[in-house]
Order: C-alpha cells, then structure tokens, then sequence
C-alpha cells in the first residue's frame, strides 16, 4: 500500500476529469517578439504580429490540425477549415497561412464563397504576410481592407504592424500611441509594445511594458507565462519564480505551471528549493496521471541531488525516485526500447538504482 | 599547455547541417545543441551533433543535466565526448553570445578545456542564397585563460560541399524530419539521434 498516493504514477485516479492539457502541447501563439526569421529564403526582416499569446493546444486540437494540415499541403481541399482553425487556436503557422489563404483571395470564386468572412481571410493573410515578410502582399491586403472599411480601427493596427514590419519604430510607436489615446484598453495594442521592445532586443523595456500591461490585465495569462519565459532567458530565475507562482494560484490544476515551477526552483538550487520541487514535480505527475517524462525525470534529479547535499537518502526520497524510475523505465521499455539501457545507464549515474 | 587558441577545428558535414536543420525547424525561439567529437592532435574534430532544445526554457536545469548525462553516457561507448555547444538566437541580427549560452558553454569547458562553441550568424545563412561560400555559418568561440569567450577563425566544414547539400535540404524542407531533445522529452519515441535524418 503506497504511503504517498499523491505520488504514485500508476494512479489511474486521474481528478481531472477530461485529460488536461498536454504540456508537449505548448504551442507558441504569434510571440510578442516576431524575431527575425533565420531562414535562408529572402526574409532579412519579420514583422512582430499580434499577440503576444503562448496558446496550450490540447492534444485532441493538435492532432486536428495536423490531420487538416497535411491534407491541405496534399491539395486534398479543407483549406479554409485548416485556416480558421489556426485562427481560432491562434497559433503561428504564417508560411502555411499565406501559401493557402493566399491561393483562396487569388481565386474570385473561392472569395466571393467565403461572404463576409472574406475580410476576416484578408486580415489573417495580411498578418501572415507580415510575418514572412512579404511586404507586399501585405500592402495589397490591407489596402483592400482600407477601402472596404475606412477609418476603422483593426486596419488602423494592421496599419501600425506593417510599419513595424518595415522596422520603423519610431513610426509604429507614433500609430500605436495615437491608438490608445482613442481606446486605451486595447490588449493587442499594449502587447504590441512590448513586441516592439523585444523585437528591438530592449529585453528590458518588454519588461517595463509587459509589468505596465500586467497591471491593468492581471488576469491574462498568457501574459504572466510570456514574462516567466523572459525572465528566465535573462537567468532572473526568483522573478520567474513569483510569475509561475501566480499562475498556480490563479489556475492550479494546469500541470503546466507546476513542471515550469519545479524547473525554476530546481535551477535556483539549494536544499529548500530542491524539496519544493521534488513537491512540483509529484503535483505535475498526479495531474498528468503519471505521464509526464519531465516530470519523471525531475523526481530523480531532485532526489539525486538532494541526496547530494544531505550526504543520504531518506526513506520517502528512496521511494519515490524509485517510482519514478519504474514509471520511466516501463515507458522506454514501451514507446523507445533502443533507448532502455541509455536510461538505464543514466539513472544508476544518478544513483536512483 | 595548449590553450584554445591554438586548436583548428573541423566540423563533419552532417553534425553541422543537423544543427542548422534544427535552427530552421523552429526560426523563432532560441536553439542549442551539443557538439560531440575528438581531439586528435592540434585539430579537434566535431564529428556529431545532437540538437537540444528550442522550447523558450532553454535557461532551465532539469532537462539540460537529463540531456547532458544520456549523451554523455551514450557517446563516450564510443570514445566520443562533448567538445562543444552551439546556440541559435531568438533575433536575427543578435550576433551576441548571451549568458544563458556563456554557462553552458563554461560547464563544457570545465570537462573539455578546447571546448568550442558555435553561434548560429543569421545574415550569412541568408547570404548563402546569393553568393557560393564554403565556409561554416557560424561563429567560432573558444575560451582564453582570462576566462572570456572570443571570437576565433578556426572552423572548416570537414566536407568543402556542406553549404550546397545545406541549401538541397532548405529547399526540400527537410527540417520537418529533425528531432531534438525537446521533442523526445515530449514523446519519448522519438529519436534524438536522428539516425534516419540522412539515410
């Protein structure tokens, strides 16, 4: 009988009722900064689009996608379901966007099919096209938008990014100001300044803008993980820390944060650290139902350095790294056998075996 | 003793295409890999690559020290160890080499002390479209005895055919097929050797 349920991997006492959010799942959504593509193709420049929003894909929309995505690149039609699925996940797919929204806005019949949704298309390209850099195309779209919908405020952003896209930041910081000025809580806006102060690589403005932003928004989300993430590309590792920990509070059952939170304190290090993350990675792996590999690992490692420092292994570390260490080498065994004695190998390094 | 600046070092045509592959795959966060190799004489040769991570958490401990340890454990079977680091950043015209990658690099260092590390130039890459140029991509770094990272000239792709095969495989788009440790973290069923990347 397992002293510590909450611990055991084998659990099918799952308390989430539908399964949760896969943490493989994290799918960008249009990042704050649209970095500079480094592909060998002509983009020398990327536009920053949209939001700044780290979307969690479930597993079944993931699978989704993928289905629609490679039936379209197979020219087996389903191009505008693909589209607006990526539009509705608000994922960043902007090569794939522009190739097939754009075969759809060339084709009159197609367009006229779409109805009003046409607008909703040209406004999803021209972001994409941002993206790509394809300037151009981006002009077009917006221009047909302008015409179609003078003095209105989503071209008036659509405006702005393209001037950002171009690299004119003075220009686009203008746009932006003189946007707010009219709707001062546009999110998209106030996310695209922050965009803008990444993209610029002033790492420390996004942050200044993104704290202002959190201020007002505190409940988004996605904005707290965004400024975890810089963070801890900065090595800020105890202000990452605070950002998961408000995320746990606010939602505690997206296992997500826990495994995000445990890496954090792993890597501040110190006794009291490597014990809250031992907690973190068994809270992942009783929200996960016990299939989370990260998590897994991050038992033994806990464990293995804990043992470290302690100079010894209690009873419970003892028993719980080797559960995990079942858990993971059942796992191999199952989906990477080739793999087995490598993980094998790598647990008795860490002294787990 | 030698120290590093007196090495050459000689990347093999598929460690260097893999990494690169890999930076391609995701153009919009931050890459790194690990550089496994030899020394042999006054020339340390980077004969295999292994793709890291991508995701934004690349400064995190955890999965590093995993992934460390399994190909540490797995190469030095075959009397191979980790020479290097390469990096990818996050912008296109960022050509620093940022602390998150300076710590890796340093605890590569410490088991390694000719340790190169690769940082990923972005314009050069996009040049390789226009103008035919044999030399790597990327920028050499080796540590002095004063503890700093500089830049160095002493890299050759082992293969004078790399950049060409490189430019085949961008316009086949052959990046979809590269796994790196992220992704087996995520799925342990895939394979971050990439032992079918190039058959």
């Amino acid at each position: 009988m397992k002293k510590s349920p909450s611990i055991d991997p084998h659990s099918s006492l799952l308390r989430v009722r539908q399964s949760p959010p896969c943490f493989k799942n994290l799918t960008v959504v249009l990042r704050p900064q649209l970095p500079r593509q480094r592909s060998s193709r002509s983009q020398l420049k990327v536009a920053e689009i949209s939001n700044l929003k780290i979307k969690m894909v479930s597993k079944t929309e993931e699978s989704q996608l993928q289905q629609l995505e490679n039936q379209v690149e197979n020219r087996g039609g389903g191009a505008w379901e693909y589209l607006s699925l990526v539009r509705k996940l608000k994922l960043r797919r902007s090569d794939k966007v522009l190739k097939h929204g754009l075969t759809i806005l060339n084709d009159p019949k197609k367009r006229s099919a779409l109805g009003p949704d046409e607008w909703t298309l040209y406004e999803q390209v021209a972001i994409a096209a941002l993206d790509c850099q394809c300037l151009e195309v981006a002009k077009d779209c917006i221009k047909v938008l302008q015409k179609k919908f003078p003095d209105s405020k989503r071209v008036g952003r659509l405006e702005a990014m393209l001037l950002e896209a171009k690299g004119s930041w003075a220009e686009a910081e203008k746009a932006y100001s003189s946007l707010l000025e009219d709707n001062p809580l546009d999110q998209v806006i106030s996310m695209r300044r922050v965009a803008m102060a990444k993209a610029q690589g002033d790492i420390l403005g996004a942050i200044e803008w993104l704290n202002k932003y959190l201020e007002i928004f505190m409940a988004d989300h996605d904005a707290w993980r965004e400024l975890a993430e810089i963070y801890v590309s900065l090595q800020m590792y105890k202000q990452a820390a605070f950002c998961y920990e408000e995320l746990i509070l606010a939602q505690p059952m997206i296992p997500l944060y826990h495994l995000a939170y445990a890496d954090v304190i792993y890597t501040i290090g110190g006794l009291e650290n490597l014990q809250t993350a031992k907690k973190y990675y068994a809270s992942t792996i009783e929200l996960t139902g016990g299939k989370n590999t990260r998590a897994l690992f991050g038992i033994c490692l806990c464990t293995s350095a804990i043992a470290q420092l302690t100079k010894g292994r209690n009873n419970e570390d003892k028993e719980i790294s080797g559960l995990a260490a079942a858990a993971l080498e059942k796992d191999y065994k199952q989906s990477s056998s080739s793999k087995l004695s490598l993980l094998s190998s790598t647990l008795r390094s860490l002294k787990i075996q | 003793m030698n120290n590093g600046g007196e090495f050459r070092y000689v990347i093999d045509q598929n460690a260097y295409i893999k990494l690169i592959l890999h930076a391609l795959k995701h153009k919009t966060s931050s890459v790194n890999g690990v550089l496994i190799g030899r020394l042999s004489g006054d020339v340390v040769e980077i004969t295999e690559s292994v793709p890291l991570f991508h995701c934004s958490q690349i400064g995190l401990l955890p999965p590093l020290e995993i992934a460390l340890i399994m190909i540490e454990e797995y190469y030095s079977a075959q009397g191979l160890s980790i020479v290097g680091y390469f990096h990818a950043n996050e912008r296109f015209d960022d050509l620093e080499l940022g602390t998150v990658a300076k710590n890796i690099a340093d605890h590569i260092y410490r088991y390694f002390p000719q340790a190169a590390v690769l940082l990923l130039d972005n314009k050069k890459l996009g040049a390789l479209r226009n103008k035919k140029d044999t030399a790597p991509v990327m920028q050499l770094y080796t540590r002095d005895s004063s503890r700093n990272w500089n830049v160095a000239n002493r890299i050759t792709t082992k293969e004078p055919s790399a950049n060409i095969l490189l430019m085949d495989f961008t316009s086949s788009e052959k990046w979809n097929d590269i796994v790196d440790f992220d992704d087996h973290l995520d799925d342990i069923s895939k394979d971050w050797l990439n032992s079918e990347l190039f058959k």
